[in-house]
């Protein structure tokens, strides 16, 4: 069993009449990459500002590194790098002035490391954070929390502000924190980011954590669309358990089917004689869809 | 416990850093001001005992109010009568830069998410709130230092170098207890303009105390204000060191205060709770106007009820005046009662003149005062442009000067409407009273008798916007020299005329004792509307500066 890097019990945060979080119970391993995801409002920025230790929880508790993420908010924050979502900065110093800041508040400096970050994400250091433009004020901060030696790193939405380019500047600064060893919280709403990052996966929705798991877990959870053409028609497959969505295309149907069921649905069709089969996994978009809509919950 | 304040010290070290700017600019503005004026007070008496007869005549409930008790009077040197006559305005100022260094560095940086960041950081929960006040020591040592030394280096004979210091760090400690009171409304309040305004109302409010208590002699009611306990260290006379002493209790007692309701309250949260608004815009914001309206309303109400407060509660004392004045002549010359009319005057109408001329010297201060809000609503849309808000209001096909025509007009009804308001606050005091020395037609005559020149510092307002949105500094400068003007212009080669008369203020007819001419209101009425004019033709033409 891997030690945890953080760990929510019953975690819940009301701002007077308003729950914003209900109920969270969050366990991430040391050296995992861990995605959160969900809808606008779920409770993400929430989530982490608790585990931040700058709001206090309601009910349940909040641990980073088995210490309370309230109280022992100042041990914690030695190992770990932050870089919110809204990056304001101070207009009247440079991003090279606030960069050493952060990384000085946390401990020792790596001029190497610094320089190199700074050449990747190609960031002019000299400028005033007032003429940053958005996308390099969230490049100050990342390049702030990868200059640090932290043990875990807390995204939120690190690169709404970036371009693709330096989307995958970022994806590899990860991946090499992850291959340290490191851990890794993200919350995104970029799903081919997270998808291609993450370890395992949480989806938030109104406050509580709908699903939690590694991709191939979820998607196991939800159906995969199958495309299918045959020599003579089908019939029957609406009475199989499992089956959704069924349509006529102009070679044959497809239809989605639950991943439980995969295997009577095509034990079915082999007396049909296929001719062709597709089947596509869920996209983390389709599994998303599934609980961002509120009218889908539950089907 | 410790871990509450850890790296304190390198934020401040940071704090210092973006302090460098500002801060270095207030010590040495107010440190050259300050001693730059203590040798121009020091040569306005040539005269062996002029001054002294001066001190006398100033030792009068109402230069008492403004300025505090009078002392050392058996032997007024010049010293004295520096320390009596400028104290509390140095302090005024020196807690001015307090509230906003320490609203700067707590509720604006929590406001705009940069507190998330440091809280991120291995910093204690009380780290930002506790740096920030430790910044705010050390600008206010070194502004004490800086003072201290300038008085003392200045060459007055009876300003010695170790009294110097200790006027220094009377000022200094007194700026600092008011970055205590700003810290713990910076905790209370939920936004950056809450702070700062329940703090401006604090230091008003102290200065009322202070003034009411040093009018009626109850020293303990006057030394409740941190002002009226830093008058009573009686520098260049006493030399009191307990008021020094005490303000620095008061001063760590609010920063404690501060440090808890800091400890008790979530990010981004005051104590005040927020509560669900409008789902649907009310048809009056739905304009550029309807919106600057809005963006100013609260700010707008809060003003006009305090300009009403304060007149009245100037109303309530208005009949105990002649009373406290007297006889002496010295007074009556200080009110400003020329001397024939002092030698004239029968005991009938003796008591009127005094409360006429009382009366003019308060509708004045309340103009003053009056023009803060008017400035401020004139500028708004200079602070709206700032922080990027007015891009996207002329992004919905709002026309530049339309918009600001919006926020122009709103300042100069808040002008009429604030000028009334005070004007109502003062009769409605006054109109209790067996006798009513005031009738309202006169009052509001007297009040909006100063518009023009309220006008005129509205124009300059648009002009400054308009051409060199970067400075609106300018402006406060414009303010606080106006003010001066009113205030010190009366003392003889203090300020040369020609510099008096650049004050619009000075050209206003003082109602109902000096007569109406209309020619300077005509005058002032074009220069405003001349500089409104520019101001626009130079904001439609220039580009949005965000920074
Ligand atoms: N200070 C606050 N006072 C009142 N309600 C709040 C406060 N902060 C957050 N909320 C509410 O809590 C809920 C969760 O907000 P949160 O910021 O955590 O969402 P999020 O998942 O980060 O959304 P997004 O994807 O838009 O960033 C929302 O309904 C929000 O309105
Ligand atoms: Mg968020």
């Amino acid at each position: 069993m891997a030690t945890l890097n953080l760990e929510t019990v019953e975690l819940s945060k009301k701002f007077g009449k308003v729950t914003a979080l209900n109920g969270i119970d969050l366990a991430v391993n040391e050296g995992e990459v861990f995605g959160y995801i969900g809808p606008n409002g779920a409770g993400k920025t929430t989530t982490i500002r608790v585990l931040l230790g700058i709001l206090q929880a309601t009910k349940g508790s909040a641990k980073v590194f088995g210490l309370d993420a309230w109280k022992d908010a100042v041990e914690i924050h030695k190992r770990l790098a932050y870089v919110p979502g809204d990056v304001n900065l101070w207009p009247n110093l440079t991003g090279g002035e606030v960069i050493d800041l952060f990384v000085s508040l946390r401990g020792k400096q790596n001029k190497e490391r610094r320089a190199k970050l700074l050449e990747q994400f190609d960031l002019d250091p000299t400028k005033k954070c007032r003429t940053y433009s958005k996308g390099n004020r969230q490049k100050v901060a990342l390049v702030a929390a990868f200059a640090c030696d932290a043990d875990l790193f807390i995204l939120d939405e690190p690169t709404s502000g970036l371009d693709p380019l330096m989307e995958q500047v970022f994806q590899e600064c990860v991946l090499e924190q992850k291959n340290l060893g490191k851990g890794i919280f993200l919350s995104s709403h970029i799903l081919s980011e997270v998808e291609r990052l993450c370890d395992r996966v949480g989806i938030i929705r109104e406050g509580k954590l709908v699903e939690t798991g590694t991709l191939s877990e979820l998607r196991h959870l939800t159906r995969i669309t199958m495309t299918v053409a045959t020599q003579s028609p089908i019939t029957g497959l609406e009475t199989l358990t499992g089956v959704h969505g069924i349509r006529t295309q102009p070679d044959g149907l497809s239809f989605q089917v639950d991943s439980a069921q995969v295997g009577d649905v095509v034990s079915h069709l082999a007396q049909f004689g296929v001719k062709k089969l597709e089947s596509t996994p869920p996209t983390l978009e389709d599994l998303f869809m599934r609980h961002y809509d509120s009218a889908n919950v539950g089907v | 416990m410790r871990s509450n304040f850890a790296n304190s010290g390198k934020l401040v070290r940071f704090m210092l850093r973006r302090e460098r700017v500002t801060s270095a600019i207030w010590i040495i503005v107010v440190a050259l001001f300050s001693a730059g004026l203590a040798p121009a007070m020091d040569q306005m008496f040539s005269e062996p005992g002029a001054r002294q007869q001066f001190g006398e005549s100033i030792n009068n409930p109402v230069m008492v109010a403004m300025m505090g008790p009078t002392y050392g009077i058996e032997n007024y040197t010049a010293g004295a009568m520096y320390a009596n006559m400028m104290l509390l305005w140095i302090i005024i100022a020196v807690a001015i830069m307090n509230i906003f260094l320490v609203v700067r560095h707590t509720r604006a940086d929590e406001e705009y998410g940069r507190v998330e960041v440091i809280r991120s950081a291995p910093t204690g929960r009380l780290a930002v709130v506790n740096a920030a006040m430790v910044t705010a020591a050390i600008v206010n040592i070194i502004l004490a230092i800086a003072l201290g030394v300038a008085l003392g280096v200045v060459g007055v004979e009876s300003m010695g170098f170790a009294a110097s210091m200790l006027f220094g760090f009377v000022v200094g400690i007194a700026g600092f207890v008011f970055a205590g009171i700003a810290a713990i409304f910076a905790q209370l309040a939920s936004n950056r303009s809450g702070a700062t305004g329940f703090s401006f109302l604090a230091l008003g409010l102290f200065y009322m105390i202070r003034a009411a208590g040093d009018m009626q002699g109850n020293d303990v009611l006057a030394c409740i204000s941190p002002l009226g306990l830093a008058h009573r260290s009686q520098v260049y006379v006493e030399n009191n060191l307990w008021p020094f002493i005490i303000l620095l209790v008061e001063a760590i007692g609010c920063a404690v205060a501060a440090y808890a309701l800091n400890a008790i309250r979530d990010l981004d949260q005051g104590f005040i709770p927020a509560r669900p608004g409008r789902s649907v815009a009310a048809k009056s914001l739905l304009s550029p106007f309807g919106l600057a309206a809005r963006i100013l309303r609260n700010m707008t109400i809060i003003w006009i009820i305090v300009m009403f407060v304060l007149a009245a509660s100037y109303g309530s004392v208005i009949a105990d005046i002649p009373t406290f004045v007297g006889d002496s002549p010295e007074y009556l010359q200080v009110i400003g009662i020329p001397e024939q009319i002092v030698n004239t005057m029968t005991d009938a109408d003796k008591a009127k003149i005094i409360v006429d001329y009382f009366g003019v010297f308060v509708i004045s201060m309340m103009t003053l005062v009056a023009l803060v809000p008017v400035i401020n609503t004139a500028l708004k849309i200079r602070v709206e442009e700032r922080e990027g808000r007015t891009e996207q209001v002329y992004a919905a096909a709002v026309p530049r000067m339309k918009y600001l025509l919006g926020y122009v007009i709103l300042a100069f009804v808040l002008s009429i409407l604030i000028q009334f308001a005070s004007a109502a606050g003062l009769y409605s005091a006054t109109s209790v009273l067996e006798a009513n020395p005031f009738t309202f037609d006169g009052l509001l005559q007297a009040f909006f008798v100063y518009l023009p020149a309220m006008w005129v510092i509205i124009g300059f307002t648009v002009l400054i916007v308009g051409l060199f949105p970067k400075t609106t500094g300018a402006v406060w400068g414009l303010f606080g020299f106006v003010f001066l003007v009113s205030f010190l212009g009366g003392m003889p080669g203090l300020l040369p005329e020609w510099l008096q008369n650049v004050s619009p203020v000075k050209h206003i007819p003082q109602l109902p004792l000096a007569e109406m001419t209309f020619t300077p209101l005509i005058i002032l009425t074009v220069i405003a509307l001349v500089l409104t004019v520019a101001g626009f033709f130079f904001y439609k033409n220039r580009d949005s500066v965000t920074a």
